[in-house]
């Protein structure tokens, strides 16, 4: 059931509990539960934070933790599940759901009475009716007329046109129900950021302060830089935090009122959409960001004089270019957007790939960040592959870089996040090079292979959509293919050798950029059924699963078919 | 005495809030605080500020000398006078660090009043080392100080009180000795 009023359907009830929150791991859901977090702690509510990485392990902390508490609340996990039939909670427990994820299964949708969703209703057009997916039923007697027709056979002959018309109306009533919950089931997206509601509701009680604005920035950031939200679905959720940021930083500029420079102040621009590029040299961060290395083919010898030709043009000497950021003379520093801007039509570049409207932080005299690099190393830490890191310690990790006053561990996690930066282009370079990214048909697919260099980064699911897509921008781009930009990717990661499994992931194209539609979660499924094979669908993201390596050429095989 | 236990006194001085929540009148053993009504200014310790504070239920009103022209004033004063001068607050740096810590929005220009309490504060330890020096020198048996704070003088307590007991033993002995030796 939908909540209309966050703060009276949702914080009061929790006002003077206990609650258990279980946050999934990605950073909106970080973001989301920090912003929690400072709420509890001013009204003194206490709290139990776990972290959980799939279904199973949803199940579990539930069980482990559920003693004597009444509220639980999910952050970015179980919208897709249906939480009071895994679960099986007692009557008295409450859930609350904040999750981006959609679909929102239809259980959690019409359970008016356990069930609290945390979501904007407004986004939920396509329901369908309460009265075509459940109504009371007569089945138990009819199946109770069966057995005892043996006894009641002269009886039976009246009732039996009625039984028959009730059979079939059931019959249609089932197949209906059937076709509706496939389409509705049929493509996950995402809705709005945890983040960004939990920001609402501390808005709603003016609680709201400059640092929660920022976290809500980075989570909505993260959806778009992991590509979950279309580009159009940013772009709104950005103007309307940039009301809250105008509304919390415009003092500062007048003489009489100057704020302290350890404040922290948030600033609205636009954005260069170049990876990390404050931290690396000019150089790196163009070779590494998705859109500028695709459209200059920084992998190819030409794609590499085009570059040059480029920062020639636009007068960045070489050397500078190459060194790093910070280190390069302030003229070139400050004017970089704009002779980006103004060269980059002669080489094919659009201003929607070299700018987009973003935030960026600054906190005392060293400290300025946008919001790209923060998720980036948010993200890096969270999926540190550390063997000597255990789930829960990269979980507060990052938790901690998001405390603002951490700086040496933000540091160190920018360096993690160019290290990722830099396994995926090359990883994309191998692709593209060995010719891997094959054509079956309906899709694309690509294998990594088991003992290639950093392979390691690559088992974790969010590193592993920045490379999916990566990927098909790169094989679009050099493809003579020209349906190459209708084919939607699915891509293989080894994830544990002993065990041998997979980690698979499919991308929708880049055609149907728009909307971000993700269909291959059904098909997985699907595919999966028919073949037996040994699968896992435990992420949140149904268009995540891990498999068997042994399992994959049937697997596949079936796919396509399905696909066809 | 700690500077922790100096500072828990100095939360006990009232200042200016503004709150944001309706609340009546408040009865603790210290004494009555409130009633609480949303938009207006009210006079509470400074404990339950910064509590507050913290919980987002209200703004903090600096007091009234914490202005950058009051405190470069009283910094003038202390540089032109020999002794110390009177304090606008007798806490007033424990209530400037509490202040600037947890209410930095709310105080204009708080770079520039830090830097100027770190001044007058850095003038009158001064002050005071160099008049222990000459006490010492003297030979004096007591002294007497006006407008000294009591943080100021948590700086010197335990290592001057420390300090003469051992050079009362030193002397003592040294006296003892002489006395012995003239007999």
């Amino acid at each position: 059931m939908f909540i209309k009023d966050l703060r009276k359907g949702f914080y009061d009830e929790i006002l003077h509990q206990r609650v258990l929150v279980l946050v999934a791991f990605d950073v909106d859901a970080l973001c989301a539960c920090k912003i929690l977090q400072y709420l509890f702690q001013c009204d003194q509510i206490l709290y139990t934070i776990v972290p959980v990485t799939g279904k199973e392990e949803l199940e579990k902390a539930y069980v482990e933790n559920s003693e004597g508490v009444k509220h639980v609340i999910f952050i970015n996990c179980g919208a897709s599940v249906d939480v009071v039939e895994t679960l099986q909670p007692e009557e008295s427990v409450r859930f609350y759901i904040c999750d981006s994820h959609r679909p929102v299964d239809v259980h959690n949708v019409f359970n008016a009475v356990q069930v609290k969703l945390l979501m904007k209703e407004e986004e939920f057009d396509e329901l369908p009716e309460y009265d075509s997916l459940f109504r009371d039923d007569d089945s138990d007697d009819d199946s109770g007329n069966d057995s005892d027709s043996s006894e009641r056979s002269g009886k039976r002959k009246r009732f039996d046109d009625e039984a028959i018309e009730k059979r079939r109306d059931k019959r249609i009533w089932n197949e209906n129900r059937q076709k509706i919950l496939f389409e509705y089931n049929q493509f996950s997206t995402y809705g709005t950021a945890a983040s960004l509601i939990m920001f609402e509701l501390a808005w709603k009680m003016s609680k709201d302060t400059n640092d929660l604005v920022w976290l809500a920035v980075v989570g909505v950031t993260d959806q778009y830089i992991h590509f979950k939200t279309p580009r159009d679905k940013y772009i709104d959720d950005a103007m309307a935090l940039e009301s809250h940021v105008a509304r919390h930083n415009h003092r500062g500029d007048d003489e009489d009122n100057i704020i302290s420079i350890n404040c922290l102040k948030i600033v609205f621009d636009e954005e260069l959409q170049l990876t990390l590029y404050r931290h690396w040299s000019l150089f790196d961060s163009i070779c590494h960001s998705v859109n500028l290395a695709c459209k200059f083919k920084v992998w190819t010898l030409k794609g590499q004089k085009r570059l040059h030709e480029f920062l020639a043009e636009m007068g960045m000497p070489l050397s500078q270019c190459k060194q790093k950021f910070s280190s390069m003379e302030s003229t070139l520093r400050h004017n970089i957007k704009q002779m980006i801007q103004d060269h980059m039509t002669k080489y094919g570049l659009t201003n929607q790939d070299v700018v987009i409207p973003s935030f960026s932080a600054q906190y005392g005299y060293k400290n300025k960040l946008c919001a790209s690099d923060y998720v980036l190393a948010c993200v890096a830490t969270l999926e540190n592959i550390d063997k000597n890191k255990s789930a829960t310690d990269n979980f507060l990790s990052a938790l901690d870089i998001l405390q603002r006053v951490n700086v040496a561990s933000l540091e160190k996690a920018v360096e993690l996040a160019k290290k990722q930066t830099q396994a995926i282009v090359t990883q994309v370079q191998t692709f593209l090079d060995m010719h891997q990214v094959i054509s079956a048909g309906p899709f694309l697919y690509a294998f990594i292979q088991e003992g290639t260099m950093d392979v390691k980064f690559f088992s974790k699911p969010q590193c592993l959509m920045r490379l999916a897509r990566f990927t098909l921008e790169a094989h679009c781009s050099v493809s003579r293919n020209k349906r190459a930009r209708s084919l939607p990717l699915v891509l293989g990661a080894p994830l544990d050798g002993e065990q041998g499994t997979t980690l698979v992931i499919g991308i929708p194209p880049l055609q149907l950029d728009d909307e971000r539609k993700n269909f291959f979660g059904k098909a997985f499924e699907q595919a999966a059924v028919s073949t037996n094979s040994r699968t896992l669908h435990d992420s949140f993201d149904s268009y995540i699963m891990e498999m068997k390596t042994e399992d994959r050429s049937k697997f596949f095989d079936a796919l396509i078919s399905l696909l066809n | 005495m700690d500077p922790a236990e100096v500072e828990f006194l100095a939360e006990k001085e009232e200042i200016s809030v503004v709150p944001n929540f309706t609340q009546d009148k408040i009865y603790l053993i210290g004494g009555d605080v409130g009633p609480f009504n949303a938009g207006l200014p009210v006079k509470v310790p400074l404990w339950m500020a910064i509590n507050l504070k913290q919980g987002q239920k209200c703004r903090i009103i600096p007091p009234d000398w914490m202005d950058t022209e009051r405190l470069q004033d009283k910094k003038q004063e202390e540089t032109d006078s020999k002794f110390f001068t009177e304090m606008p607050s007798p806490h007033f740096m424990e209530i400037t660090q509490l202040l600037l810590k947890c209410a930095t929005d709310d105080i204009p220009h708080a770079d520039e009043i830090r830097t100027l309490v770190k001044d007058i504060w850095d003038l009158r330890i001064a002050k005071l080392r160099s008049s222990i020096d000459t006490f010492l020198k003297s030979d004096a048996t007591h002294a007497k100080l006006n407008y000294l704070t009591l943080m100021e003088l948590n700086t010197a307590r335990p290592f001057l009180t420390k300090a003469l007991d051992q050079m009362h033993l030193l002397r003592s002995n040294l006296s003892g000795r002489i006395q012995s030796t003239q007999e």
